[in-house]
């Protein structure tokens, strides 16, 4: 019994130094998007075969650890990103397949520095399956391109980095937004989570020390 | 004597004198163990806290299920058609909630202002409500049952608007998540009952299951169909061990019958609960002769197959198709030969072979798929857990695997012992890996795995349960306890950073 106690305990201290370190870390935060402010997106390309789709006047800041593009796929092929200028690659990422959704997010090394003028590209191969290319209209000469082709708009691109506030800092907000969009609004809704898990966190215990014996 | 012998019915907690009462093993009162109760209340309770915490139709096909309810409620007829087309109450307040923005763009979150709070409960008042919902998208030719009870809580709030009716359906809901840890508490109970203090283990990593806790705490009828699974392998192995009577017979077709009634993916486990039912009758055979056998075989088909029955000719009768909407369901084309299906279906689950031809080229879906999607994986499959966190779970669900393989070495004699029990649990879990592998096939190539998601694997949740308490047995008997102790502290983890993954992606 003893050895089950000390290892309860042990794994309870575990998760809770996983919790604190959590809270401790700060969520990503975009530093720079390319959507326009009240634009929905659009279809900009759609494409049933591998393809690299490129976009220039791009600006990458500085501590940028990932690249959000707006591609949709209902199961997404691996992304290969680049970023260059000048003819020389300044940051790139890889993704691997099977992201969902209508946005893929690659992980890059962060630049110490912000750069602008740069090129963007997103390639990836395909097999049957379709990628919508999400954007907006945009003039020829910032529009993006791919196989060879002009495509009638822009590709949405967010660039995020750590943001400053902490998820601990950003407790009350959180638990604010977690009582909007009901029908009876309001801080009971965090406060009845954060309660229903301590008992079940409670019951688990109980369980533990009285079954395992 | 190790975990997987045999033990007697009257093992454990059952007192003596119960032994010796003279009605069937199976009509004696199904006292319900405490932990195993505690391991009920525990999931019903993270079901309820996930209902909360998941935004109202943010889980896969919600407003469709909600439409049936709203149909089958409201006017007390099934939904006449799969177009996606809702009700005007319903498309009024998904439009309020921005659900289509949010949907599927892990970049947007729920609503996040006040002003967008009053503009919602201001579309909310001033929403006309109009009775029924003919059209219900992809839930209509799914069967009645689940949705029939949740016109209870449906009814009970119809004064309220589609909030309050969400939110009364979905905390019904979290009691199938209840009912679900609480049969496979009691199945590994059967199944290993030399190992008491295992099955706190398996009862309790099942309840805290974060996939399960999200899907229960949400309308859907997979939540209804995990728990007459969770039953399903419960009374196979009661009656593996116990031996089969006309109420265990009963008990097993009754089960099947609602399994059907619930979803229609229950078909795949079909096949495995009708070969366990026949090995059952044979072995009854031997003991209480061959027409007592026959009649017990007979029962538990005739029951299982009811709904099937009841509903064709419900359909006959109407003039509609024999299979009625369901019929659409599974018409849809076949994409290749049946080879190139079995080529898919292996590759679905297990790596590629040489001489097949790649049908998920640059993907593994043994670990894309299925491993990645257990880890995490929410939303409208749109909220997936931190690419590293994927990768260190291996290290864990590696661990688990090998104290269970040891597991089954130490206890090879009784493996033999029991083949043909485990050959019926393994026939239910190929049947339903099947049927999600044949239908993902009809759509490819133009989706690579459409039904790959982890929960159509759920019903295999007792499995589950009595795979973890393998484990943790496999430590051995000093060890084991505590190892099944952090079985489950690493669950509760799970399922706590996969809720404030849930946090962030919507509410961050």
């Amino acid at each position: 019994m003893r050895r089950v106690r000390v290892a309860f305990a042990a794994g309870v201290a575990a998760l809770a130094l996983a919790l604190g370190l959590t809270l401790s870390g700060s969520p990503a935060s975009v530093a720079r998007t390319t959507e326009p402010r009240g634009v929905e997106e659009e279809p900009i390309a759609s494409t049933e075969q591998g393809q690299t789709y490129c976009q220039g006047h791009e600006v990458l800041p500085a501590g940028v650890t990932a690249i959000r593009v707006w591609l949709f796929a209902a199961a997404g092929p691996a992304l290969r990103l680049t970023v260059s200028a000048g003819g020389r690659l300044l940051a790139s990422g890889r993704l691997g397949s099977h992201w969902l959704g209508g946005s893929a997010t690659i992980p890059v090394k962060p630049l110490s520095r912000a750069v602008s003028g740069a090129t963007l590209c997103v390639s990836f191969r395909l097999a049957d399956e379709t990628v919508i290319v999400q954007g907006s209209p945009a003039p020829a000469a910032l529009a993006a391109y791919g196989g060879g082709i002009r495509l009638h708009g822009r590709m949405w691109v967010e660039d995020l980095r750590p943001g400053h506030s902490s998820w601990a800092s950003l407790i009350p907000a959180v638990v604010c937004a977690m009582g909007l969009g009901r029908a009876q609004p309001g801080a009971w809704v965090a406060l009845l989570v954060l309660a229903l898990m301590a008992s079940v966190a409670a019951l688990a215990a109980l369980a533990v020390l009285r079954g395992l014996r | 004597m190790n975990v997987l012998d045999r033990a007697p019915a009257s093992s454990g907690t059952r007192p003596k004198r119960r032994l010796l009462a003279t009605a069937p093993a199976s009509v004696r009162r199904v006292r319900v163990p405490r932990l195993a109760a505690i391991c009920a209340l525990v999931a019903t309770l993270n079901a309820v806290c996930w209902s909360l915490i998941t935004p109202a139709f943010q889980v896969p096909d919600e407003p469709d299920h909600f439409a049936y309810v709203k149909q089958l409620a409201e006017t007390g007829r099934l939904p006449t058609s799969d177009a996606t087309q809702l009700s005007q109450e319903e498309n009024i307040t998904l439009n309020a909630l921005h659900q289509s923005i949010v949907r599927l763009r892990p970049q947007r979150h729920a609503i996040a202002s006040r002003s967008e709070q009053r503009a919602l409960e201001h579309t909310l008042a001033a929403t006309p409500h109009e009775s029924g919902s003919p059209s219900a998208g992809l839930a209509a030719s799914q069967p009645p049952l689940y949705y029939a009870l949740e016109a209870i809580p449906y009814s009970i709030g119809s004064a309220g608007n589609v909030l309050d009716r969400l939110q009364l359906m979905r905390l019904f809901s979290a009691l199938f998540a209840g009912l679900t840890a609480l049969f496979a508490f009691l199945f590994v109970r059967e199944a290993l009952p030399r190992a008491p203090w295992a099955w706190t283990v398996g009862g309790l990593s099942v309840a805290l299951a974060p996939l399960l806790g999200f899907m229960s705490g949400a309308v859907n009828p997979d939540a209804l169909m995990f728990a007459v699974s969770a039953a399903a392998f419960y009374c196979l192995a009661r009656a593996f061990r116990r031996g089969l009577d006309a109420h265990t017979a009963l008990a097993i077709g009754a089960v099947a019958a609602l399994g059907l009634a619930s979803k229609l993916n229950f078909i795949g486990l079909l096949p495995g609960i009708l070969a366990g039912l026949a090995i059952l009758s044979v072995r009854a055979a031997r003991r209480r002769g061959r027409a007592a056998a026959w009649r017990m075989f007979a029962l538990g088909l005739a029951v299982a197959i009811s709904p099937g029955v009841a509903y064709a000719a419900h359909n006959v009768l109407a003039g509609q198709a024999l299979l009625g909407n369901t019929a659409a369901h599974g018409a849809a084309q076949v994409s290749g030969s049946l080879l190139a299906e079995l080529n898919y279906i292996w590759q679905l689950y297990l790596p590629l072979l040489p001489g097949m031809t790649d049908d998920f080229p640059g993907l593994f879906p043994l670990r894309q798929i299925w491993f990645d999607g257990y880890v995490g994986l929410y939303g409208w499959l749109d909220t997936p857990m931190p690419a590293w966190l994927d990768t260190l779970a291996l290290v864990p669900a590696a661990a688990l695997a090998l104290l269970c393989g040891r597991s089954l070495y130490t206890a090879r004699a009784a493996v033999r012992a029991r083949a043909l029990e485990l050959a019926t649990y393994a026939l239910m879990a190929l049947g339903l890996l099947a049927l999600i592998g044949v239908a993902s096939f009809h759509a490819f190539p133009a989706e690579d795995a459409e039904f790959g998601q982890v929960r159509y694997l759920l019903p295999l949740l007792a499995l589950l349960g009595a795979v973890l308490a393998l484990a943790a047995r496999g430590a051995g008997r000093r060890w084991g306890p505590a190892v099944g102790a952090l079985i489950i502290v690493l669950f509760l983890a799970h399922d706590v950073f996969s809720q404030l993954q849930e946090i962030a992606r919507y509410y961050g």
